[in-house]
């Protein structure tokens, strides 16, 4: 009898609310009960792919698609998802005393040979550790018996997991396309040969990518701050390197995604176009941590769109990237899409335009179907403070770009911006308003007749959180209290019926920069505040601030010793792995921000980043320069 | 069937996983499924938001079977041929796991919506117990519920909306309740019912399997 004939089972689901974030049954989910288990137990993986965060978050997100896609190539790998239940759910399964499971099969965490989870917020930590330990999984690394499952990490915040360092038994830092399926082999292996927990993990560290934390101490010096990380075992090379797919159209698409039958935050199709990014703001970690830049091929794109469109019926398609306007084939690849989109009404989006590259005309025939807003993300209000942060948009541009929008009839405006960026004043965030002001005034001055009914701007604003591998790695964070000035200056200076102003909450803020530049300490202070019930910290209304204050009282200076500066010698707790920039570059970057001195992109020179090494993409050598 | 316009109506059925989902995730199945399927749907004319055009006989609620439930398409021919057994077929391959079109017929062109042509269903109820929780529920007289709406608070007799129903050993009750647009008979209420007048233990109502076998169209079973 298959669970969903059972009268406990529906009991559960009629109990919650959206119960098909627990069933599984999507389109082009994968079930192999069938045959799977009538394999020989060692010569076969069951791996749970797990992302800590609802349902409807977890499937939104390309990773998902892709590794579910890729693992299950094999028939002697069978990969199921597994998500963070919401509140009322989780109430259910602790008062029944029942298990965490999978969405495909209703297995157990427990049970399974992996357990993959896919962190791409630091927020997420105490939703990790609720998974495992609803699914019956043991905390810690060091106390799971050789029956439990190994438990990895990976995903985009790889590159700093030292906080949550004992709960995994491995990391894989970088692209997992190529290193999970070679994880998944070795696994294989150990079971056939019978290795003990301990080997294995010793037999993957030599996979590139693969960072074992218990095969490494840290020792502290009095003040607190890092003293040494050192390899401890004879496996675990000094420096861990990521794992990069050097050409992009090798890394595997999945060309029958998964559809789910409820509502997402994003429900489309989506395309990678671009990953990593040549413009070095120095605030970004994803744009360092991805680099070399590397495109997908037009060809192919147009070909796996031709796929999407035939399997899965979205009235959306997302081209995706960290700045999808700076794919060298992207009017060719739009002219290509529409015949193939607009006679079925399929919306065509595109995210993250940067402004000083909006073509109009592109950007009308996109528009055609469906009008979406305008976005800008200046992050700044001044020009000296961009320039600080790197971030090459001048006022003429936006101001040009804006006109020119109002007059094709766009009349939405979104604009975004960072509070508490370094060497901020009163003046910069004053400098928002202003530019906030300018941009009303131009649509005000233009003829009524040129132009839309109404203006609608929203200006969003987060609070600068400083970020390891980036330039601004040495930066402090600003206070709670004037995160709530600066917000306070600009709530009352974008007063207009036209504007409405969103913005992030202060203290999550702060607990996002301790945990961003965490060291292995903060471990016990996730435990804590995960015992004291916080969970699904990055939803606003489940986020309690007191928990996590009352927790960070074990770290002598509390948040504020891992919110403050850093002096130009302290050893950083990811410094032992490493993702392509040198730490040498970055203190240029930093020093020249001190400065107020700019960068070019990589598409005007090379800044010699220390990705050359990598000969990939568009860095020299790399064949994306040669052949765009 | 050839035309400009064509009316067709499709008998769904829904199992499994696919009877945990509410009736705005099945109208996007639905319209993702026609569009896999390639089916020449119409869509309409709203300038914001064309919609394809599908109409629903009855909504399905969240936890409810089906066997047959009637949908219409409505279908832009533009003076091309459907042949409609190979339709299904492609139809039937491109929907996710649990639903299936089991029926067909030709749709009635012009005025009345199909929403307006249901006059009642017939259901099947699985629980422990509900053969005698519905015997004493439904023995005769007013039978009251509360229907809690987000600030509307109605008390709702439920016995003129059960229009016959059968035992079938202790744990299974077939019947023929009102749906529609008036007299519409909520699963969930009748739930409620059974637990307060009947003595059906909650537990069993929380995880009763509940199937719509067939609706009815015109005063007859569609």
């Amino acid at each position: 009898m298959n669970r969903f004939e059972q009268p406990s089972y529906r009991a559960l689901l009629r109990g919650v609310r959206k119960p098909a974030r627990y069933t599984g049954g999507e389109l082009h989910a994968v079930d192999k009960s069938d045959s799977f288990f009538n394999y020989d137990p060692d010569r076969r993986v069951h791996f749970a792919l797990c992302f800590p965060d609802l349902y409807e978050i977890g499937m939104s997100n390309l990773a998902i698609q892709i590794l579910y896609a890729i693992l299950n190539r094999d028939s002697h790998t069978f990969c199921e998802r597994c998500f963070a239940p919401d509140f009322d759910m989780r109430a259910r399964l602790r008062e029944n005393r029942l298990a965490l499971t999978s969405l495909e099969t209703g297995t157990a965490l427990a049970d399974f040979d992996m357990v993959g989870m896919s962190l791409h917020y630091e927020l997420a930590y105490t939703a990790v550790l609720e998974m495992l330990d609803l699914g019956g999984i043991p905390l810690f690394s060091s106390l799971r018996s050789q029956e439990d499952p190994i438990v990895i990490a990976g995903g985009p915040i790889a590159c700093n997991l030292e906080p949550m360092a004992p709960f995994f038994d491995a990391i894989l830092l970088g692209e997992g396309e190529e290193a999970l399926p070679e994880i998944v082999d070795a696994l294989k292996r150990k079971k056939r040969e019978g290795q003990t927990r301990q080997e294995f993990l010793a037999s993957i560290a030599a996979i590139t990518g693969v960072y074992i934390p218990s095969f490494y101490e840290v020792d502290y010096l009095e003040d607190g701050r890092v003293g040494r990380i050192a390899p401890v075992h004879a496996a675990a090379p000094p420096r861990i390197e990521k794992r990069l797919v050097a050409d992009l159209n090798k890394a595997a698409v999945p060309l029958r995604p998964l559809v789910p039958n409820i509502e997402l935050v994003h429900d489309r199709m989506v395309m990678e176009v671009l990953r990593g990014c040549a413009r070095g703001c120095r605030f970004c970690q994803a744009g360092f941590a991805y680099r070399p830049l590397r495109e997908r091929d037009r060809d192919t794109l147009v070909e796996t769109a031709g796929h999407l469109i035939r399997n899965t019926g979205y009235e959306e398609m997302g081209l995706l990237s960290l700045s999808t306007t700076d794919y060298s084939q992207l009017e060719n690849l739009v002219r290509a899409l529409l015949p193939m989109t607009e006679p079925r009404h399929i919306n065509l989006s595109l995210p993250s335009l940067r402004l000083d590259a909006f073509d109009f005309e592109l950007a009308k025939e996109i528009a055609r179907t469906r009008r979406a807003g305008l976005t800008f993300a200046p992050e700044a209000g001044t020009q000296r403070l961009r320039d600080v942060v790197n971030k090459n948009i001048t006022e003429e541009d936006m101001m040009e770009a804006a006109r020119s929008a109002f007059l094709n009839g766009w009349d939405r405006l979104k604009l975004y911006f960072m509070l508490g960026l370094p060497t901020e004043t009163d003046q910069d965030v004053e400098g928002i308003i202003v530019l906030v002001r300018k941009l009303i005034a131009l649509w005000d001055d233009l003829p009524r007749e040129s132009r839309s009914k109404r203006l609608r701007v929203t200006v969003s604003s987060s609070y600068f959180i400083p970020k390891p591998f980036t330039p601004f790695q040495w930066s402090k964070q600003i206070t709670v209290e004037e995160m709530a000035a600066k917000q306070e200056q600009l709530a009352h200076g974008l007063r207009d019926r036209r504007v409405s102003f969103s913005w992030n909450a202060f203290e999550s803020a702060e607990l996002e920069a301790v945990l961003s530049r965490g060291d292995r300490r903060l471990a016990a202070v996730i435990h804590q505040a995960w015992e004291a019930g916080s969970y699904l910290d990055a939803w606003y209304e489940h986020f309690d601030a007191s928990r996590w204050q009352a927790a960070l009282e074990l770290i002598p200076g509390g948040a504020s010793f891992y919110t403050r500066a850093r002096p130009l010698e302290e050893i950083f707790p990811w410094d032992h792995l490493h993702v392509g920039v040198t730490k040498e570059f970055l203190r240029g970057e930093w020093e020249k921000s001190g400065r107020g001195e700019t960068s070019p992109s990589c598409y005007d020179c090379c800044s010699v980043c220390g990705c050359q090494d990598y000969g990939a993409g568009l860095c020299p050598g790399g064949g994306t320069r040669d052949s765009g | 069937m050839t035309a400009d316009k064509e009316r067709i109506i499709l008998f769904y059925e829904r199992r499994g996983a696919a009877v945990w989902l509410a009736h705005l995730d099945m109208m996007r199945l639905f319209e993702r499924s026609l569009a896999r399927a390639d089916w020449p749907l119409s869509w309409t004319e709203d300038a914001f938001n064309p919609r394809p055009e599908l109409v629903f006989a009855l909504p399905v609620g969240l936890g409810i079977e089906t066997r047959r439930d009637p949908l219409e398409v409505t279908l832009a021919l533009d003076g091309q041929a459907l042949d409609p057994d190979r339709a299904l077929l492609c139809l039937n391959h491109s929907f996710p796991a649990g639903v299936r079109v089991v029926d067909w017929k030709e749709g009635k062109a012009g005025s009345q919506s199909l929403m307006a042509r249901v006059t009642a269903a017939r259901y099947r109820l699985e629980a422990e117990g509900i053969g005698a929780a519905f015997r004493q529920t439904f023995a005769g007289g007013p039978v009251e519920v509360v229907r809690q709406q987000k600030k509307k608070r109605t008390v709702v007799d439920l016995a003129p909306r059960i229009l016959s129903f059968e035992e079938d050993g202790e744990d299974r009750v077939s019947f023929t309740a009102g749906a529609g647009s008036s007299g519409h008979l909520r699963l969930d209420l009748l739930l409620d019912a059974l637990v307060l007048h009947g003595g059906l233990n909650r537990n069993a109502a929380q995880g009763a399997r509940l199937v719509r076998l067939f609706v009815f169209l015109d005063g007859e079973p569609a």
